[in-house]
């Protein structure tokens, strides 16, 4: 890897970062609605999945420092250090991710004031607030030790902070193991959500596990990453070790939740074939058992490929296993679709853009990797216009570029602020919506948030009759509409509220008889309304009802139109169940004063 | 009053939504004309109360149940979702956080949360508890004018519920609707049709929500102390062990070189 490539994955990184703050503003000026698609049936949703991927994935802190310390296996210091730091990010994604989520986040500290123990999410947030604080101190070391911090002051909080290691790491341990297992149980008190094939009352055990699995893992890739990155502090030999341990954990995580789904009898419907099914399926062989079958062979374990492309299985398994739970399965209570919103996806993403740049930035100046690298140099192989205009200064250069990249993002991202909060302010205002089936539509054609039963149907029969063909049909209300309409309002075709309505396709008729030359076709004398041919001059089957109209037989009054919606079942009802207040105006209008009492009935 | 309650006569409904729009105007949700509906069972932040329509076309309330162990006040990290002394399940602003978990946890899919505003709340049934406080009754029963509602002590409807079904056994199924299931719910319906779409279906069991998270969560002493504990006896046993071979190690070599 090459410093011009470097550079462009970081500049990619910021690009993400950049773009997820113009979605920042978004969710913070105008609410979650705007900034994400969450809605009243799916109330949680990527942002959520993605905090438990962020949790799991930092599992691997609190188990090297079990391994390094509980169990003393000294041989593991050297990636120590970066498995806290994974975990250390790992909880800071989290936290960060949170706050976008939270509706109030200016009220997160209300778990400290506010006790709630019967409360998984309390508990939650207790143990994210000890574990993170517990993560900073054993990270802290590290920091401390940095030339920058060689005064006195620091060196006796650092001599402190080496005193409290074990303490530190025994409360890191007992907390993660809180913490792990109680994202799990949030989830077990909505068995109405989580899909079958992913609930089950161990959820706390699975989590636990799996997290320690997923968190070794994730430590395999790291190295990985780092040494095709700084070109050093692999650690090959120990990262092997973590591959050949994993199968414990893994195992154990497989074993439990196969055995309690089939304990409870849900295992068949992993069979029964549906996409559900071909996940649950892909978790447990593709990326659990074969990924165990992988490691057992030393010989697959020991060469770089296996055991990379082990620990991506194993991570990939995982992380399915959170975000189906959490998202994709979850059953729809109330049939509402939730897709995540460009906004909440660029949010989702650019806390970790941030998180792994972070990360490049503690290894590039802190003894993360065994001993510090050296100072960068300052001759940057490969094209660089930047470079060659403020050469001296690579600081500034560093800062001109990526102010250079922010103004491009926000530029880009700009549109989409300016389109979001519009569109998305009040989401839950919707012109058409399906309400008593296909045939009867709640449509708030006007968008004024009044809504209406709409006979689709019914319109599209008699405008079909009327038109001639199912086309014009559609083309007379659809093809009317405003920008960002999804149908016209209905005072388009029932102009006037107390008549019946002119409801003719003026253009339509215009162009089929031949345009500008074919107005005499039925305006024979004058060109006025009164003096055109009747309808049926030409449609001899049309034939006007009573009280219609020869010019429009197709639209009744909006007045009518409504009342036809209520009335007639209103006054039979009336009848039949003798309850004449049935047919009062004032039963449906209701502002009415009850001394303007009117009846419909004759 | 130990535990307020409505019983609902799901076969006198005629679907008027004259309960709605009193709802509407008693807890000021705006224009009672306005229905700013997101979803097809007409529940939302504006929107406490709605009528829907079951399967069959008979007109069915549906709002907070009012659980008697409420998977929502177990759920809130915050305790903003809490039960008043009458058993009415009440929502405190000034304490939530927005975590949204009560309506996750909900079992029937009741709270509403207000996505179209910068500072959230969110929205459900109380029950009318502020009326209530005035001795007046829910502005849904109130107005309801075909007795469909009837408010009171819990046992005391479910004592009429249960005669009401007696008395004309071929009107109505012989279940009163949240009597049992997930604890009990202070909501109760007599209907002549099922009610699986409002969520009592079976699938939520008679056990109370709470239960489902407390059987963990009052394990946390035990996994707490028993973590610490089990970390610090490997750390000294391992350390102890460690230290006896190195000091076998160091002996034999003392003897070693002594020979």
């Amino acid at each position: 890897m090459n410093d011009t490539l470097r550079t462009w994955i970081k500049d990619g990184l910021w690009a993400i970062v950049f773009a997820a703050a113009v979605a920042a503003v978004i969710r913070f000026g105008a609410g979650l609605g705007a900034g994400s698609g969450l809605n009243d049936a799916t109330p949680w949703g990527l942002w959520i999945a993605f905090k438990l991927g962020f949790v799991a994935l930092a599992g691997g802190g609190f188990t090297l420092a079990a391994v390094v310390y509980v169990f003393h296996l000294e041989r593991f210091r050297p990636i120590l250090r970066r498995a806290i730091l994974m975990a250390l990010l790992g909880y800071g994604s989290f936290i960060v991710s949170l706050i976008f989520d939270l509706g109030l986040p200016w009220h997160i500290y209300m778990p400290i004031i506010s006790w709630q123990h019967h409360s998984v999410m309390f508990e939650i947030a207790w143990c994210v607030m000890l574990y993170f604080s517990v993560l900073v101190l054993e990270f802290s070391p590290a920091i401390l030790e940095h030339p920058l911090f060689k005064h006195r002051f620091f060196q006796i909080i650092l001599h402190g902070l080496h005193k409290a290691t074990l303490p530190l790491v025994i409360l890191g341990i007992v907390l993660s193991t809180l913490h792990q297992s109680s994202l799990g149980s949030l989830f077990l008190i909505m068995p109405h959500r989580v899909h079958p094939l992913w609930y089950s009352p161990w959820l706390p055990y699975l989590f636990f596990t799996s997290a320690i699995a997923a968190g070794m893992m994730a430590l395999v890739v790291e190295g990985f990453l780092v040494e095709r990155w700084f070109k050093r502090g692999m650690h090959f030999d120990l990262l092997e070790r973590l591959g050949a341990w994993v199968p414990l954990p893994l195992g154990l995580y497989l074993l439990l939740r196969l055995s309690d789904l089939f304990l409870r009898g849900v295992l068949p419907s992993a069979l029964d074939g549906s996409w559900q099914s071909v996940l649950f399926l892909t978790e447990i062989l593709v990326c659990g058992i074969l990924p165990i079958g992988l490691l057992a062979v030393k010989k697959v374990r020991e060469s770089r490929e296996g055991l990379l492309t082990s620990a991506i299985l194993i991570i990939m398994g995982i992380l399915s296993q959170r975000m189906s739970l959490s998202m994709f399965t979850m059953r729809q209570s109330t049939g509402l679709d939730y897709s995540p919103s460009l906004a909440e996806t660029l949010i989702a993403f650019g806390i970790p853009a941030a998180a792994i740049l972070v990360y490049l930035f503690f290894a590039e100046n802190l003894t993360l990797l065994g001993e510090r690298l050296p100072e960068p140099q300052n001759a940057r192989a490969g094209f660089d216009p930047l470079k060659k205009i403020i050469q001296d200064t690579p600081g500034r250069a560093v800062a001109a570029r990526r102010s250079g990249l922010a103004t491009f993002v926000v530029a880009l991202m700009l549109p989409a602020l300016l389109y979001y909060p519009a569109s998305a302010k009040n989401p839950s205002i919707n012109p058409v919506q399906p309400a008593l089936g296909w045939e009867t539509l709640r449509i708030d054609g006007n968008q004024t948030g009044y809504i209406v039963a709409f006979p689709h149907a019914e319109h599209q029969e008699r405008l079909t009759e009327g038109l001639g063909s199912k086309e014009s049909a559609c083309a007379a209300c659809h093809h009317l509409n405003y920008p960002d309409d999804e149908a016209t309002s209905c005072s388009q075709c029932h102009t006037d509220y107390y008549r019946p309505a002119f409801i003719f396709g003026h253009t339509l008729h215009q162009q089929s008889l031949g345009g500008n030359v074919s107005c005499t076709e039925c305006h024979t004398t004058e060109h006025v309304r009164q003096s055109a041919a009747i309808c049926q001059d030409c449609h001899e089957t049309m034939t006007a009802q009573e009280g219609e109209s020869v010019f429009n037989p197709f639209a009744s009054s909006y007045k009518d139109a409504m009342h036809g919606r209520c009335l007639n079942c209103h006054e039979q009802k009336a009848v039949e169940l003798d309850k004449p207040e049935l047919a009062l105006c004032s039963t449906c209008h209701t502002y009415y004063e009850s001394n303007q009492l009117q009846t419909s009935l004759p | 009053m130990r535990q307020a309650a409505i019983l609902v006569d799901v076969t006198r409904c005629t679907g008027c939504n004259k309960c709605v729009d009193a709802c509407v105007n008693a807890n000021q949700l705006g224009d009672p004309k306005h229905i700013p509906q997101q979803e097809p069972d007409g529940l939302s932040v504006h929107r406490w109360l709605a009528i829907t329509e079951s399967p069959e076309g008979s007109f069915v309330r549906k709002s907070c149940r009012h659980c008697l162990s409420a998977a929502c006040v177990s759920a809130c990290p915050v305790g903003a979702m809490y039960r008043s002394p009458e058993g009415i399940v009440l929502y405190d602003q000034d304490k939530c956080m927005g975590c949204r978990y009560c309506m996750m946890a909900c079992p029937f899919g009741i709270p509403r949360y207000e996505w179209d505003s910068a500072t959230p709340v969110v929205g459900k049934c109380f029950l009318c508890s502020e009326r209530l406080a005035e001795g007046k009754l829910p502005a849904c029963v109130e107005t309801c004018p075909e007795d469909v509602l009837t408010f009171g002590e819990r046992s005391d409807l479910l004592a009429i519920a249960h005669e009401r079904i007696a008395q004309s056994p071929e009107k109505y199924l012989p279940t009163v609707f949240g009597e049992f299931e997930a604890g009990g719910t202070a909501l109760l319906y007599i209907s002549n049709v099922p009610l699986d779409f409002l969520g009592f279906n079976g699938a939520t069991g008679d056990e109370p929500y709470p239960e489902l998270t407390w059987n963990w969560l009052e394990k946390f002493p035990v996994v707490t102390l028993g973590t610490a504990a089990l970390m610090t006896g490997l750390f000294w046993i391992i350390g102890r062990r460690m230290q006896a071979d190195a000091g076998r190690k160091q002996h034999t070599n003392q003897s070693s070189e002594v020979k």
